[in-house]
């Protein structure tokens, strides 16, 4: 029986008013925006309806579909190799040795460091004079020194370098988490009934920590569809547009150019883009406990 | 909640201006700091109980535009006065975020500065900002080795590229490069490709017709020329990622025998703090390609005032304060910028530092200025596109490039019609 008196309503509505006033609002407001055209350098052109205009002209437009492409390789790459980076991580962390507890804390600096600061340390390591990068590589044949940040065919890749080592740690954080909640006694069992370390991790670890997986392979994949402050940072966008992620050329339009309605809705694309994937990982995770509810 | 109420009204009656003259001024982190606090503090000093609060953004063109244009969007009423970058005066103007100051800045008062500048402040009759400084890019050179293999200064682009590759084959130093410039997708890309396609007679665009004129062949030519004859040819592929100061430090190390920068980097490079080249640099105007003039693109910083501004008339005497001949002077001496206003450029104390600033003049006066436009930054942000994807493709399809470019230009231009133009 479910009325005003109800107790669970009032304690759930603080967070249910501050989402619709942080989340919602906005996301109506950008598409609302998505339907006008409207340029802030030009305010005598008003502020006109125009439809699916934007939406339109945003389908045929190569630099826009140039930057999908961008992100949606940069998403494809990055993502499998943090979960597989953070689930190594997370299952040399759950062992006991000595110096864990120091070790836990140290995988998590990459995470904590603010991506501004850790964009610029890339951006040094990369440099094709002085850079580590090349120093590792070449040593002191400076002849043969790359400048992957000038390269095409390269940015996009140190760029995704960059983002694996900042937040790898961050994947094997939660899968850490859906790591030690499965009870030591399955081991036991298992190690009685004469199983390998390969059959544990493959028939108790890896189905209990799915869970943990797709949660982190969720965090990740809208992440990375939403980088921003690395390319911000170490390319802006170049070299021959090569970096120019769709939320970074949405933010140029918006911020640079004044193109408040072309921009939101590359805004409300990118939104709806995260929503998708995220209801496609949630239906899956749901599955998942679903399935574990049943069991018990 | 009564008690919350209370205090957000004394917050709020708290952050109203105690003092009614306090000064917001929003304005970059400046290489020698003390020309400018002093400035300031003389200002204080003279208006007292006055108090010029900063706000320092980032230095870079981009990134500080992002920040003034947030708080004009804003309507924010903190802000007094900002720096614009030569480009954004059309923008603010138009978008009404700037104050027309003609009414404290009189046409009469105007002459004494140089004509670029003025024009490029000025947009639809009214002009919105006062120069303090002004920037024209310059070629600098390595005179010891040019000397060393008796070759005269370069004249034409051709030119400096056969004597780079002369230098480069005898002094067999992997460290050394030709030609160190600005070639990273971002504003300063326009700036240099800029210099490259007018003194090869061509343009960026036509500002009658409002048409992209990029497709044009001498256009296309001479950034043609950049991707074959200087990148990867002359320079390594290194400066396809160089802004200002990574493509100075290179030349600061002795490492590049010619550069392209603003005036600031005599100061720098003339330094033996900071430069191994102090002492053997040679300032010349950029080449120009056979029979053509050679062609500096017109840079620089204005001061301009926010039309959301509470005290427009203490923000002005700020601004004259900032940009007047004493501080022009001062600029001029200690950071090795170009004065914007002309009669500086015979004054005695200046050109003792500063000797190329006579010889310089002519570059100073014919310094070309960038599209004058309220659609300026995304017309650049289009030619940033081209430029970068035509000169760091080694086989790029210049022509497909800039048809495609020329014609998103045209749509942008498109927008400005049915106006009439100033």
């Amino acid at each position: 029986m479910k009325n005003s008196q109800d107790p669970v309503w009032r304690f759930l509505l603080p967070s249910f008013v501050f989402v619709l006033l942080f989340s919602l609002y906005p996301i109506l407001d950008s598409f609302r925006l998505s339907l006008y055209r409207m340029i802030l350098t030009l305010p005598w052109l008003g502020q006109k309806f125009v439809g699916w205009e934007n939406y339109r002209d945003l389908a045929t437009d190569p630099v826009a579909l140039g930057s999908l492409a961008t992100s949606m390789i940069f998403v494809a790459v990055t993502t499998p190799i943090e979960v597989l980076l953070g689930l190594a991580m997370a299952l040399v962390l759950n062992e006991s040795f000595r110096g864990r507890g120091w070790l836990r804390a140290v995988v998590l600096v990459p995470w904590a460091v603010p991506t501004v600061v850790s964009s610029q340390m890339w951006r040094f390591i990369f440099n094709d004079r002085y850079g580590l990068f090349n120093y590792l590589l070449f040593g002191d044949a400076t002849d043969r020194y790359w400048a992957p940040l000038a390269e095409p065919g390269l940015a996009l890749m140190s760029i995704m370098v960059a983002d694996i080592w900042k937040t790898s740690s961050f994947a094997a954080l939660i899968i850490l988490a859906g790591l030690q909640v499965i009870p030591r006694e399955l081991y036991e069992a298992a190690s009685v009934d004469g199983a390998t370390a390969w059959q544990k991790f493959r028939h108790i670890t890896l189905p209990l920590i799915k869970p943990a997986l797709l949660l982190a392979l969720l965090f990740r994949t809208i992440d990375a569809l939403k980088v921003f402050d690395l390319v911000f940072v170490m390319t802006q966008g170049g070299p021959a547009d090569t970096t120019n992620v769709l939320q970074f050329y949405g933010y140029k339009k918006i911020f640079a150019e004044g193109m408040i309605g072309y921009g939101s809705a590359i805004a409300v694309v990118v939104f709806l883009i995260s929503l998708l994937l995220s209801i496609f990982y949630i239906r899956l995770l749901g599955s998942g406990l679903l399935a574990k509810e049943r069991r018990t | 909640m009564k008690i919350v109420l209370a205090l957000f009204i004394a917050l709020w009656l708290g952050t109203e201006p105690a003092a009614p003259a306090e000064l917001r001024f929003v304005t970059w982190q400046p290489d020698t700091a003390w020309v400018w606090d002093q400035a300031i503090a003389e200002f204080e000093a003279r208006h007292r109980g006055v108090k010029v609060v900063r706000e320092v953004g980032p230095h870079s063109s981009t990134e500080f535009h992002d920040l003034v244009t947030q708080k004009l969007r804003n309507r924010d009423t903190e802000m007094d006065v900002f720096f614009m970058d030569v480009i954004w005066p059309a923008e603010f103007g138009a978008a009404g975020w700037a104050l027309p100051l003609d009414q404290f800045f009189p046409v009469a008062e105007r002459q004494s500065f140089l004509a670029a500048p003025i024009n490029a402040n000025s947009y639809d009759g009214r002009i919105y900002g006062v120069p303090v400084f002004i920037d024209a890019g310059m070629l600098y050179y390595r005179k010891d080795l040019l000397d060393k293999y008796d070759l005269p200064p370069p004249r034409t682009w051709p030119e400096l590229v056969g004597q780079a590759k002369l230098v480069l084959s005898r002094e067999r130093d992997p460290y050394l490069i030709g030609y160190s410039a600005q070639f990273k997708q971002y504003e300063g890309l326009v700036c240099n490709m800029m210099e490259f396609i007018m003194s090869n007679g061509a343009t960026l665009w036509n500002e009658q017709t409002l048409r992209s004129t990029l497709n044009d062949a001498k256009a296309k030519e001479a950034v043609r020329f950049v991707r074959d004859q200087v990148i990867g040819a002359i320079s390594h592929r290194g400066v396809l990622a160089y802004q200002e100061p990574e493509s100075l430090a290179l030349f600061t190390q002795g490492k590049a025998i010619f550069h392209r920068n603003w005036p600031y980097a005599w100061e720098a490079a003339n330094d033996p703090q900071r430069s191994k080249v102090a002492g053997k640099v040679g300032i010349l105007p950029l080449p120009a390609f056979h029979g053509q003039k050679s062609v500096a693109t017109l840079g620089g910083w204005q001061l301009g005032i926010s039309r959301f501004s509470r005290n427009p008339q203490l923000a002005w005497q700020f601004v004259e304060h900032m940009t007047s001949n004493e501080m022009q002077k001062r600029i001029a001496l200690y950071t090795g910028r170009g004065p914007a206003r002309k009669a500086l450029y015979r004054d005695p104390e200046i050109l003792k530092k500063n000797p190329q600033f006579e010889s310089q003049y002519e570059t100073f006066v014919l310094a070309a200025p960038r599209p004058r436009t309220p659609v300026y930054l995304p017309l650049s942000n289009i030619m940033q596109r081209y430029f970068s994807s035509a000169i760091a493709i080694r086989d790029s399809d210049i022509d497909r490039l800039a048809g495609s470019a020329s014609r998103e230009m045209d749509r942008v231009l498109d927008l400005l019609r049915g106006r009439s133009q100033p």
